[in-house]
């Protein structure tokens, strides 16, 4: 395990000891990793390396898996957040998440957005109108759509939709935005502008992206963390670990020579 | 294809020849699937047909605006407008409690319940639908009528209130199970979205699942609302059958006969030809109608809502009139105002103004609460649904089982009935019901699979595969005392079969044809595609594809569904109340030309008509419903069996 030494910010989510099981297979060991604030953080790794796990673990997505279990310590601006007494809730608002697959609800555009701040107990039209059209700004999806707001959020293109799903954690206004291979299930043009937009997020967000694609890393992130095996092997600023990893195996990763 | 290894000229001249052999196969098929079309052009015209004398002597406007239903009365008058008044009433009192019920128990199963609660409850709902009608009717007589009657301190319980109660536990299943599934099948992302967001899981289910689920859900109230105008033993057991409309209008507690209660009684009374007769035709022609448009709206609105769901249009109800209709506040002050003046009707103002104070309280307070605290509530009553659920299925059960035990004995399970059946035994119903079962089974189950193969392996879309469709589910939405309607007039009179087994079997066999339909059709549509192209891709002609690649792959489901189908034809009555069912017989059918007797019409009998037969009934009631539970378990556990080694 390597050591981190982060001086030059604060850090938003911390892991410590953290292991996890699915069943009897576990999936997490040992993991550390303390998340700067403000800045773009990639988990990359071989499939089933558990960095996905590692992201659920951190707005307790994994809740919803019937036999997983938790031992070890995250603690979310130094709470920790799987104290019995935490409200799960109330974390997902501060730590939002965007899926692999772009999920939006079949409703309208408009009323996708607007679901967050209305669950949250917002009914003010006007403050709603606001909100939906500064995080379409945001998620640079607002110029594609002002014109058609009540429309079928399913009739958007694959990109479009991720981008509405990005917009729709905005509406929320996060601190945090996990993001699970966003990417994936889309063209190069629409993962460009994701790519885009995930640098202009981090003015005012902390986004922590899981990536199978370790250019996509390098571009994108200020600090990368490798996975092996449930492991976190090498944490560290990214150009750090893609020029001089310290692991072997890490190296072994991004140079492709694997297995 | 018989060589192999020789020149290419074996090869090219075998190609006619199963090119020939397919085209043939694929016209059998095609002529199982039109089956199920003439069927219904078939009922259709004997139903009209017979029921037209009855237009020209009463006059169509007589007929369905009269309001005084009295067909032994000198003159007699035929008006149908009590009756139409009677099934509605019992209709939607019978939605009035399966609906929140059961909405609430598939919210639960599919939502919070822990698979171990799953695994318990599941098989509940399935037995609680595998309980034949007359059984419902049988219980709701001498359970429910009577603890009305004594709760209420009212002269008689038998009622609209009886009636709703007993088709809204009947109908609990079917709306339950296809809303959970509709529930179960909205994807986990959308929940996981919701969640991510901060939604409270209540808010997820109430926002994002159930709206997402509401086709679904919309077709199962509808299935469920067709399954209770249709019913027709249950409801002719205990409404009372007073064609009277109720007054005033709300009060459940009047007596009502149904539409088809009403040809459940007096069908088998009438005098073939009389102008009574005609008008019974007409009635059913009207109850066909009725089911017909009911289904087809459901099929409309079904349409119309999974258009929506995939593409680019807003669904139906975001926005709109009918969102704000939808919208719960709206929602829940129209029920209370309902609610209200029905308990208002029923037992007086002071009540209703009781009611309707608490329900405003409730309107008013609710929206108050926090999301936290909603949740919390939600949970409550969709808890309490289930609870309610399993606490009707074992009360039905504990009353059957308790008190049709002692009547069990060798001498009862295979002696002939005495006495009219107050002792003595049942085994020519048990001998009667087994072989109306196997020739309808016979009859049904090569025709249903065939045009289910038709449908989904030869031709997809069209004109005449939709016509083949709608007849499908014009066939599964005819009532089945329609069914036996049809029967006497076309299988015992027409073709002159008489009375007899032969007649019952091909009623019964018609009636459970859409179910072998549309199981087998689902069971080949869950054929992977791959599979298909898989060994199409190898050389094989599309039947030899079929025979050895699709149908084995999907065995499991076309057992699953025979059996259904079996468990079904083994306890309905209305279909052989009048085309093959005796009520006592000392000995065994010798031949498909004689009547047989039946367990579920000498349940009916020995209940309505039979005084003092008290043990034999619920002796005959348990045997009933083993024999059908059993034939269920046996499917469940056929698909379970199935499904684990499928996934190997």
């Amino acid at each position: 395990m390597t050591e981190i030494t982060i001086n030059d910010t604060m850090n938003v989510l911390e892991a410590c000891g953290l292991n996890l099981w699915y069943g009897s297979q576990q999936a997490l060991q040992e993991v550390g990793i303390a998340v700067p604030a403000l800045q773009v953080t990639s988990l990359i790794g071989p499939s089933g390396c558990g960095k996905s796990t590692l992201l659920r673990c951190f707005n307790r997505m994994n809740d919803l898996v019937a036999d997983c279990r938790i031992t070890g310590r995250i603690a979310y601006r130094g709470d920790d957040i799987y104290h019995p007494g935490y409200d799960v809730v109330e974390l997902r608002k501060r730590v939002g998440m965007v899926f692999q697959k772009p999920n939006p609800f079949p409703k309208s555009i408009y009323d996708n957005v607007a679901y967050g701040p209305r669950v949250h107990g917002e009914t003010d039209r006007a403050r709603l109108d606001e909100c939906v059209e500064r995080s379409l700004r945001q998620a640079a999806l607002w110029d594609e759509v002002e014109d058609r707001l009540g429309d079928s959020a399913l009739g958007l293109s694959g990109g479009q939709q991720q981008r509405l799903c990005i917009a729709r954690t905005l509406a929320v206004e996060p601190d945090v935005i996990l993001m699970d291979e966003p990417c994936s299930a889309l063209d190069p043009i629409a993962t460009a502008k994701i790519e885009d937009l995930i640098d202009t997020l981090k003015q005012r967000y902390t986004v922590i992206i899981v990536t199978h694609n370790m250019q996509q890393a390098s571009r994108v992130s200020d600090w990368t963390g490798f996975m092996y095996l449930g492991r976190l092997v090498e944490f560290g600023r990214t150009l750090q670990v893609f020029e001089a990893p310290r692991e072997e195996l890490t190296e072994r990763y991004i140079t492709g020579r694997f297995g | 294809m018989t060589t192999m290894t020789g020149t290419t000229a074996p090869y090219l001249a075998g190609v006619r020849i199963p090119a020939l052999r397919e085209r043939v196969i694929e016209l059998l098929w095609l002529c199982c699937a039109l089956i199920a079309v003439v069927a219904v052009v078939f009922i259709l015209a004997f139903l009209v047909v017979d029921s037209l004398p009855a237009f020209r002597e009463t006059g169509i406007i007589q007929f369905v605006l009269g309001s005084t239903w009295d067909p032994t009365f000198d003159p007699p008058s035929y008006g149908i407008l009590p009756l139409v008044a009677g099934t509605l009433l019992v209709t939607f009192g019978a939605m009035a409690f399966s609906v929140p019920l059961s909405i609430g128990a598939a919210i639960y199963l599919a939502e919070l319940a822990p698979s171990r609660v799953q695994a318990f409850v599941r098989p509940a709902i399935e037995l609680l639908a595998g309980i034949p009608s007359v059984v419902y009717g049988f219980f709701g007589l001498v359970v429910l009528v009577e603890w009305l009657r004594v709760t209420l301190s009212v002269p008689s319980g038998e009622s609209v209130l009886a009636g709703s109660i007993l088709l809204g536990i009947m109908s609990l299943p079917t709306i339950l199970s296809v809303s959970e599934e509709a529930l179960a099948s909205v994807g986990r992302d959308l929940r996981e979205g919701s969640l991510a967001l901060g939604a409270t899981r209540w808010q997820t289910i109430g926002q994002v699942v159930v709206p997402a689920a509401l086709p679904g859900i919309t077709a199962a109230v509808i299935l469920g609302m067709g399954r209770a105008i249709g019913e027709t033993m249950a409801v002719l057991m205990v409404t009372g059958n007073a064609a009277v409309t109720p007054e005033p209008l709300l009060n459940v507690l009047s007596p009502v006969r149904t539409l088809t209660g009403t040809l459940g009684i007096e069908m088998g009374e009438v005098a073939i030809g009389s102008p009574h007769y005609h008008v019974l035709f007409a009635v059913a022609t009207v109850l066909l109608m009725v089911t017909l448009a009911i289904n087809l709206g459901a099929s409309r609105i079904l349409e119309r809502l999974n258009a929506v769901g995939s593409g680019r249009r807003v669904p139906l109800l975001a926005g709109g009139f009918l969102s704000r209709l939808l919208s719960g506040p709206v929602l829940a002050g129209v029920v209370l105002v309902i609610v209200a003046a029905t308990v208002g009707s029923t037992a007086g103002p002071v009540p209703a103004l009781g009611a309707f104070a608490v329900g405003a309280t409730l309107l008013i307070a609710v929206p108050r609460l926090s999301s936290r605290q909603k949740e919390r509530f939600a949970f409550v009553l969709v808890r309490a649904a289930v609870a309610v659920v399993l606490l009707v299925l074992a009360v039905i059960l504990f009353d059957i089982v308790s008190k049709g035990l002692p009547a069990l004995s060798w001498t009862f399970l295979t002696g002939t009935p005495q006495d009219l059946g107050r002792s003595g035994g049942i085994f020519p119903a048990i001998v009667g019901t087994l072989s109306l079962v196997a020739g309808s089974i016979a009859f049904a189950l090569p025709l249903g699979v065939g045009a289910a193969i038709y449908l989904v392996e030869y031709r997809q879309d069209g004109r005449l595969v939709r016509a083949i469709r709608s007849g499908v589910d014009l066939l599964n939405g005819t009532p089945s005392i329609v069914f036996g309607l049809f029967g006497f007039s076309f299988l015992v009179l027409y073709l002159d079969l008489g009375v007899s087994m032969l007649a019952g079997q091909l009623t019964l066999g018609l009636m459970v044809l859409p179910t072998i339909v549309r199981t087998t059709e689902e069971a080949l549509r869950n054929v992977p595609q791959a599979l298909r192209e898989g060994s199409l891709a190898l050389g094989a002609s599309r039947w030899q594809t079929i025979n050895r690649v699709v149908l084995p792959t999907a065995a499991a489901g076309i057992v699953t569904g025979t059996i259904l189908s079996v468990g079904r034809a083994a306890g309905e009555t209305a279909p052989i109340l009048f085309t093959a069912a005796i009520f006592s017989q000392r000995y065994l059918p010798t031949s498909l030309f004689e009547p047989v007797m039946a367990l579920p019409y000498h349940l009916f009998v020995l209940s309505t008509t039979v005084p003092g037969s008290e043990l034999n009934r619920y002796g005959t009631a348990l045997v009933l419903v083993l024999l059908v539970c059993g034939i269920y378990a046996v499917a469940i556990a056929v698909r379970t069996r199935f499904q684990t080694t499928m996934r190997q």
